[in-house]
């Protein structure tokens, strides 16, 4: 239920940015697992998860985030996270999140840190 | 005295929270919360009736999930009630570590995240038709006094 993830896969050198359109749930596991499936994704040395302002995200978005920063943690990948409210970067904080990730307030910093 | 509450049923179908979760940062702002408290109050509704469908309710969509909201004395009251009997066993805490290296399920957030947003909750409020969770957030007191009591 609710609207549908639309992920779009730009590479940048060896960095590639996931731009994560709608609201983060459960519901967007499969979005994420083929997004990360595309060897632009798993192959690149740094990826930036960019997600929509305003975005809702729930608990069951964050495990479908930790399932994806498990696997990148795996492959040694460098994950930035950008397009957060000041609420999610608190979330995210606490949960714990940015142990694995760093977020950044722009794309083009993150591509740039990566 | 207390204000009359405003009641809002849910069916037990996922993505329906959002409902609850709107309403009650309508009921928030009206009563003078700043925005970092709403969105607190967002995630910690939302989460509640997340789990009243899914755990309670077993997303049986003819059973429902009532919320109760009520502002007493600076502190906004919330229920979440379903017809499940709470929790068997208590969630395991989480640990993000664990959790990367799959030593533990990725899910299991939602309680971890409500006890952090709001100032108290008790999850094992029995109701006459089943199991409640009870919230509370305070109003500090420089807002209490500015509230629109209506």
């Amino acid at each position: 239920m609710g609207n549908e993830n639309q992920i779009v896969i730009e590479r940048h050198g060896t960095v590639t940015l996931l731009d994560i359109k709608g609201d983060v749930t459960s519901a967007s596991e499969s979005f994420f697992s083929q997004a990360y499936a595309n060897p632009d994704a798993s192959g690149a040395r740094g990826l930036v998860l960019n997600f929509s302002e305003g975005a809702y995200i729930n608990s069951g978005g964050i495990a479908v985030l930790i399932q994806l920063l498990a696997k990148t943690n795996k492959t040694k990948q460098k994950v930035g996270i950008t397009g957060l409210s000041d609420h999610f970067k608190k979330i995210f904080k606490m949960v714990g999140i940015t142990r694995f990730a760093t977020i950044y307030d722009s794309v083009s910093e993150a591509i740039s840190a990566l | 005295m207390k204000e009359v509450p405003v009641h809002i049923s849910l069916p037990s179908v996922l993505g329906y929270e959002r409902i609850a979760m709107e309403c009650a940062a309508s009921f928030a702002k009206l009563k003078g919360f700043q925005p970092d408290k709403v969105d607190d109050l967002k995630t910690a509704v939302s989460e509640a009736c997340m789990n009243a469908i899914e755990h309670g309710n077993r997303c049986n969509a003819g059973s429902n999930v009532l919320v109760i909201m009520q502002f007493n004395e600076g502190e906004l009251l919330l229920w979440v009630k379903d017809e499940g009997r709470g929790f068997k066993h208590k969630p395991e805490e989480p640990n993000i570590e664990r959790k990367i290296m799959r030593l533990q399920t990725p899910r299991g957030l939602g309680i971890f995240l409500i006890k952090r947003l709001v100032d108290h909750v008790d999850f094992d409020a029995a109701t006459d038709r089943g199991h409640a969770v009870h919230m509370r957030l305070s109003l500090p007191e420089r807002m209490a006094s500015n509230a629109v009591f209506k």
